[in-house]
Parts: C-alpha cells; sequence; structure tokens
C-alpha cells in the first residue's frame, strides 16, 4: 500500500532566534577563551562541568562539536582525515570528527580552542577514555578522569565512595590547573543552577505528554544544547525559562509543534545529525511525531539530591542513562512509551556508539511485550552519513507507520 | 622414556584438548569441579580454584554466526559475537556460571544480554576499574575482589586462606613454566612450532591446572638443554601484538613466511605473565594488587602514555626486527591506540604489519601473502 503523503506544517519556535544567540555567544567565549582571562577544558558530554564554572573555566564539548559538524554535513571529510592518520573508520564518528578537525584545522569553528587541560568521564561510554588519552598525547596537556563504573543492577556503596572520592581529587585538580582555591560558595551557586537548568529541562521535556506534543524530539535535539554546555551558567537559566514559557502557552492553546499529530512514538539513541531535517519531513509528512526520546532525556538527571553538592553531583553522573543496565533501561523506555502516550517507538541502531545500540534487540522485545507497542530499528551513525542508506530507512519507516495505523484501527 | 617420546606424549594431550569443540570438552573437565566461565584475565581464576570450580576461558571460536545477529549489532567483535552463539546454540550447558569483568562497550553490553537470556544459572560482574592510576582505585577494586569472593562461598564453595594461598602459587608455577617455554622456544623452534605452541598456550584455559602445569614441567624437562642447529637463527624475529586470539593459524604463517614470534602482547600469551601474584602478602590483597603494577590493556587508563612506553619497552628488550598488529575487527580499544604505537614504532626504525581479523579462525590465505611479503621486508638478502 501506498502511503499518502500530506503536508503538515511545522510551527517555529519562537525562542530558537534566542538559542542561536546563546549559542554563538558560547562558541565565541569558548573560542576566544584568551581575551575573556578564561581557561578552557574539553569535557566529555556526561562530565562534571560544574566545578570548571565553578573555577571559572570555559568547558568546550568535542562531542556537541560533532554533532554540530555533522548537521552541517562536514563529518566525512573530518573523519576521512583521520582515517588518513590511520584510524579505523569503525571507531566513533564524534572521535574521528574531533580528531580530523584538530589534524586539519577545519570544521565550522576552523582551528578549535585549544585546551588547557582535558576531563574526561566514561559514564556514557570507554571510548572517551582512548579518545582523549589521544588529545592529551597530541595537545600535550594534562587529562583528569573521572572513572564511573558501570551499574548492571543496583549500586553499591563502595561504588559511589569510589565517585565521591574522585569528584574529590577532581577539585583537587582544578585547584593545580586554575592555581585558585575551589570555593564552596561559587560552586553552591554553580550547582544551584545546574539543578535549576536540569529541572527546567525535564519540565520542558514532559510538556510533551501533552497531546499534541509541543515540543518534539526533533526540536528537544536542537535545543538539548545549552543544558549541555552551559549547565551551571545563569545564560542556560533565563533560556530554558523563556523556551518553558512558550511551550506552556502551546499547552495551554492546545498547539503542537504539528498542525498534525496521528502517531506519537519515542526514539532511542543519539539522532542522525545529517539528516534531522530530512527524517522530520518523512515521519510528519504521515503525521507521525517523535513526542519523546531517551537521549535528550538522559540530561535530566533522575537521581539528583535537592541542594547542590558534590556527593549529589557524584551520585548523578554516576548513574547517568548509559551507565546503567538493560534493566534499568527496559524501564525507562517503557515508562516513556506509556507516558508519552505513544503508539510505537524507533530505535537508532549506531555504528558509533556500542554503548547505546548492545542490547537493543532485547530491549525492544522488551518495551513491545511490556507495553504491546511496535519497535523499529533503524541502522546508522550519528555523525558520519556514509553509513546509512536513507531510502532503505524512509521504506522501513513507511512500513513500521502502516503496521501502526493497522493496529490501531483494529 | 626418553625425551622424544615425552614431548609426542604431552604434544597428543595438548592437542587432543585444543582440538575439541565445547560440547565435546565438557567429557574432558575436571570431575566435582564446577565449570565457570570467564573471558578476561581480570578475572583471577586463583579465586575461582580456590573455591573448588573449574575456571574455563572463552575464547571464541569459529562457529558460524546465525543466532547472535538476533541479539548484537553487526560492529561487535568476533569474540562477543561467537561466544554469544555458543551460549544460544547450546554449546556452553556445561557451564555453571561465568563471570565478565568490566574492560570495553562490547562486553558490557554481551554482559547484559547474557544476563537477559538466562540461559546459565549464575553470572557475576566483576566490576575492574578503569582508571588504575586513581589511588582510590584500588580500594574499589579490592572491595569487588570481597564481592566476588562472597559471590564463590554462597554459589560454590568456602575459599579457605590456604586454598587461595595454593591456589595462587598452582598459578604463579604456571606463569614461571610458560615464561621459560617463551624463552626457550627461539632455540627449540623444531620442538615447539608456533601452532603448537599457540595450542600450548590455549590448553591452558581449558584443562585441569594441576594437570597442564604438570604437562609444562614435564614439556620444559623434556626439551634440549642447548640449542641445536636448528636454524631458527635464520628466522626473523617479529613481535605479535593485539587481542587473545591464540588460533594457530597466525603462528603457522609467520613461521612459514620465514620469521617467528619472539615474544607478543596477547592477552592470552606473554601479557599475561605479567601477572604474578606475591605469596607472602594477603592473598586477597596480593591478587588485587597484580592489575596496578604494570600495564595490562588498552581498556584501562594509566596515563595517555603508558601503553605507547610499554610497547616500546617490550618490542626493544625483545629484539623484534619488525611488530605485527594482531587486532579484531571492532575492537575499539585497540584500534584507538594503533596509529600512535605505529608512529612511534617506526618512527625507532621498526617495521609494523596490521592485520585485521573478523573471524581469527577462518582468515588464513588471505593474510599469507601479506605476512610473507612483510617478513620479506625485514629479512637481509
Amino acid at each position: 500500500m501506498e502511503t499518502q503523503t500530506i503536508p503538515n506544517p511545522y510551527r517555529e519556535i519562537h525562542a530558537t532566534a534566542a538559542y542561536r544567540r546563546l549559542m554563538v555567544a558560547y562558541y565565541f567565549m569558548v573560542k576566544h577563551a584568551r581575551w575573556f582571562g578564561k581557561k578552557v577544558a574539553w569535557i566529555t558530554s556526561g562530565g562534571p562541568v560544574e566545578p570548571l564554572y565553578a573555577m571559572g573555566v570555559l568547558p568546550f564539548y568535542p562531542e556537541n562539536y560533532g554533532a554540530m559538524c555533522g548537521a552541517g554535513r562536514v563529518s566525512v571529510q573530518l573523519c576521512e582525515a583521520a582515517e588518513q592518520k590511520g584510524y579505523s573508520r569503525d571507531l566513533c564518528s564524534y572521535a574521528l570528527t574531533d580528531i580530523g578537525s584538530n589534524l586539519t584545522g577545519k570544521g565550522p569553528l576552523g582551528v578549535l580552542p585549544k585546551p588547557d587541560f582535558l576531563v574526561c568521564c566514561n559514564n556514557i561510554c570507554g571510548t572517551v577514555m582512548k579518545w582523549y588519552e589521544i588529545q592529551a598525547r597530541a595537545l600535550n596537556v594534562p587529562v583528569f578522569f573521572l572513572d564511573t563504573p558501570f551499574i548492571h543492577d543496583d549500586i553499591d556503596e563502595h561504588t559511589l565512595r569510589y565517585v565521591e572520592t574522585q569528584m574529590e581529587d577532581y577539585i583537587a585538580f582544578l585547584e593545580r590547573q586554575v592555581k585558585r582555591p575551589f570555593s564552596e560558595k561559587r560552586f553552591y551557586r554553580v550547582g544551584a543552577r545546574s539543578l535549576a537548568t536540569i529541572r527546567l529541562w525535564k519540565e520542558i521535556l514532559e510538556l510533551s505528554k501533552n497531546h499534541p506534543a509541543p515540543f518534539p524530539a526533533f526540536d528537544a535535539f536542537i535545543h538539548m544544547a545549552p543544558i549541555v554546555t552551559l549547565r551551571g551558567t545563569r545564560w542556560a537559566v533565563r533560556y530554558y525559562r523563556k523556551l518553558k514559557k512558550e511551550l506552556e502557552k502551546r499547552v495551554e492553546q492546545g498547539i503542537g509543534a504539528f498542525a498534525r499529530e496521528e502517531i506519537r512514538l519515542i526514539w532511542d539513541n543519539i539522532p542522525l545529525w545529517y539528516d534531522i531535517r530530512n527524517l522530520s519531513k518523512i515521519l510528519s509528512s504521515q503525521g507521525a511525531v517523535l513526542v519523546g526520546d531517551t537521549y535528550t532525556s538522559a540530561w535530566a538527571h533522575e537521581q539528583i539530591d535537592g541542594a547542590p553538592s558534590l556527593a549529589g553531583f557524584a551520585r548523578s553522573h554516576a548513574t547517568t542513562h548509559l551507565n546503567l543496565g538493560l534493566a534499568y533501561k527496559i524501564k525507562k523506555m517503557t515508562e516513556l512509551v506509556e507516558g508519552y502516550g505513544a503508539h510505537g517507538f524507533i530505535m537508532h541502531s549506531n555504528r558509533s556508539c556500542k554503548s547505546y545500540s548492545l542490547g537493543q534487540y532485547d530491549l525492544k522485545r522488551e518495551v513491545t511485550k511490556a507495553t504491546g507497542k511496535p519497535g523499529l530499528i533503524i541502522e546508522a551513525d550519528h555523525t558520519d552519513s556514509r553509513s546509512y542508506a536513507p531510502k532503505q530507512v524512509e521504506k522501513q519507516i513507511q512500513i513500521f507507520l502502516d503496521i501502526i495505523r493497522g493496529k490501531e484501527q483494529a | 622414556m626418553t625425551s622424544q617420546t615425552a614431548r609426542n606424549k604431552i604434544r597428543k594431550e595438548i592437542e587432543d584438548i585444543t582440538s575439541r569443540s565445547y560440547r565435546d570438552i565438557a567429557s574432558t573437565l575436571p570431575k566435582g569441579r564446577m565449570p565457570i566461565g570467564f573471558f578476561c584475565p581480570f578475572v583471577p581464576e586463583e579465586l575461582i580454584q580456590a573455591a573448588g570450580a573449574f575456571p574455563f576461558r572463552l575464547m571464541g571460536t569459529s562457529a558460524q554466526i546465525t543466532h547472535a545477529q538476533a541479539y548484537l549489532p553487526p560492529y561487535c567483535c568476533h569474540l562477543v559475537k561467537s561466544s554469544l552463539e555458543s551460549l544460544l546454540q547450546g554449546e556452553l550447558h556445561f557451564l555453571k556460571g561465568v563471570v565478565f569483568s568490566h574492560t570495553c562497550d562490547s562486553m558490557k553490553g554481551l554482559s547484559d544480554i547474557w544476563a537477559h537470556q538466562s540461559l546459565l544459572p549464575l553470572q557475576f560482574n566483576l566490576m575492574v576499574p578503569t582508571n588504575l592510576q586513581s589511588k582510590h582505585a584500588r580500594p574499589y577494586f579490592r572491595a569487588e575482589m570481597e564481592r566476588f569472593k562472597d559471590f564463590l562461598q554462597s554459589n560454590v564453595g568456602k575459599i579457605s586462606s590456604d586454598n587461595l594461598k595454593a591456589s595462587i602459587q598452582l598459578f604463579n608455577r604456571i606463569r614461571e613454566r610458560l615464561g621459560e617455554i617463551y624463552a626457550l622456544r627461539r632455540t627449540v623452534i623444531d620442538h615447539l612450532p608456533g601452532d603448537y605452541f599457540a595450542r600450548i598456550i590455549r590448553a591452558g584455559y581449558a584443562m585441569d591446572r594441576v594437570r597442564y602445569l604438570k604437562l609444562l614441567e614435564k614439556l620444559v624437562d623434556s626439551l634440549p638443554d642447548h640449542a641445536e642447529a636448528d636454524g631458527s637463527d635464520v628466522l626473523t624475529p617479529v613481535y605479535l601484538t593485539g587481542n587473545m586470539t591464540h588460533a594457530d593459524t597466525y603462528f603457522s604463517l609467520i613461521e612459514d613466511a620465514g620469521a617467528i614470534v619472539i615474544n607478543d602482547d596477547l592477552c592470552s600469551g606473554a601479557r599475561t605473565l605479567r601477572l604474578m601474584v606475591a605469596e607472602d602478602r594477603d592473598p586477597l590483597e596480593a591478587l588485587t594488587e597484580r592489575y596496578f603494577r604494570s600495564f595490562f590493556c588498552p581498556t584501562k587508563y594509566m596515563t595517555p602514555q603508558t601503553h605507547l612506553e610499554t610497547l616500546m619497552q617490550e618490542v626493544a628488550d625483545s629484539g623484534a626486527q619488525g611488530v605485527i598488529f594482531l587486532l579484531y575487527k571492532y575492537c575499539e580499544s585497540c584500534f584507538y591506540d594503533y596509529p600512535d604505537l605505529k608512529s612511534a614504532l617506526e618512527a625507532k626504525g621498526i617495521a609494523t604489519l596490521l592485520l585485521e581479523v573478523e573471524d581469527p579462525f577462518q582468515s588464513k590465505e588471505q593474510l599469507k601473502v601479506r605476512i610473507q611479503a612483510f617478513v620479506e621486508m625485514l629479512s637481509p638478502l
């Protein structure tokens, strides 16, 4: 059966202009950190950024930059530069993009801001440890490594203690790098802003539990940049308040991001940064909307205490989505499908992210068993478009949506 | 019995054990010991042995992957795919349990997938810290060792201090004998050709360790004291680094091409010789401590330079003229390090060859020409 595609206008989020200004300002500052008398640290996306801001250090996120390169479709040429140096194409394309940028000085930002030091936390994957070792050698800068053991089942006391004591070492490392004592007071202020941002982000994402969804996952993929890069700053709090206000208004008025929302879906894994617009169009033209996802909600830390503290951040960083086992992921995905009233879910089997992708087949079976909702697995890569067959995926999605329609009608 | 007869007898036993499939090997395992599978030397075999169980290392097979695709994406290494395949095909039903140690993302994922199938009665995740440089890693790992010991005591049998000490001694003696064999190999290559040598190593993970030690002792005793004129001096010494691939193929391909693996850095090979355990202190403490003494695995962090420095030193000490990287396709930890290791070696005038293998038991002919060309390049006219 040929699926009929009907135009489904997308409603722009007005705050997007403020988002763009915010991110331009952030990248301008981090690119010219020396003008502002600041040091720069490269940090992994799951790393504790709050102590950096508390010490007046500007964070730069190679993964976030990788996403930017992917969205700008320049990732492939940067990956190829890294491959020419001997790096395997099978490695994470975020890492290859970063290595390629560093080797060539090419990419949307040109020459990347040189770090004074690196901060690596393996709560998202083991890849980052190898990647940061490479950059520490290439750039000849020190690296702090926060080791957060993977939690297959429950977190043990000794695991928590291990992460907490390393957080104390992290502070001591920063004091040595910045040559200034750590200010508890300042950390408390940054921490409070971080918690406020996390809460705001969580509330924003949950607005899409409403029908129609005011803030689909494709928007969340874009607007997540401040929760990653600017968490702990006033800028992020202000921006998310503004965004939330606009989205709440949509909910009050019963307006969704799309004029038509017939099928609600959940997304699992990092998006295909180079094809977000096209995928969104394919889905929306058939009345399907991604209303929630596991990726952006990973920054809505669940296990975080009310008051900011090093111990609280240690726990929240030790228990991120990607640092928890399959049982947790089944529970989380089931809750998303049920909580957001989804008709099904799409999982991206991402060859760049084993940490996210291994277990997806069991996850799919279990979530379908628990919710009765079908799932679809598509194979691609988060920034390397060479591993993506768009027409094939488009066909898979069409068939999947037909199945959902058939189920709903039955 | 003459030395030759003794050697033949040992070889027959080693070849018998290493020729068996998982299903066939079950009948040869020591009676009365619960077989517990494990993948990686971060799992202390000594503790499993001391609990009265039998540590059985899963090293991958050449099984055709027909079931595992329903559980794993294609971008996993052969060890991960073939091990799950063996489990799903019922080849591993003789195991009473399996122990995973925290290393790479694929093994981490495999552990969860494995547990989810509930096909073996027991499973344990030993969480090895990744940052071995942190002063907090040691007490953390010690606590994990205690947790592992409790698990074994609850499910297998009591581990007395004396049993653990005896087990540590047994494995230390095995490492010592293997070290002697490594050292002797160049001079007695006629008696220890590469394919047989690979089987000797593999047998040590699949047979009763007391028996294995006896075989190694007999083997060392039966080897000639002095190098006979066996022609090994015309073989080009190469160093082999990479994963746990102890398939016979590579060793014989290298020797057929006119080279000899003078030393290796395989995690089922000479690298395990670094895991000697101090016998004069608290045994659990000593087991913990050994993993912090030297660089052992690229999935672990010491400093950004440690892997590079360790390999450079090992290669220099071995006197190898070239280094062969034998890496599983999709092994991220190895492939991230590879370009910098290659550059550093080549800067010192040591040639390198990368062999990327999907199934180490199957990819013979395609590698033959590359190995031959590499060895010819190294060999003097």
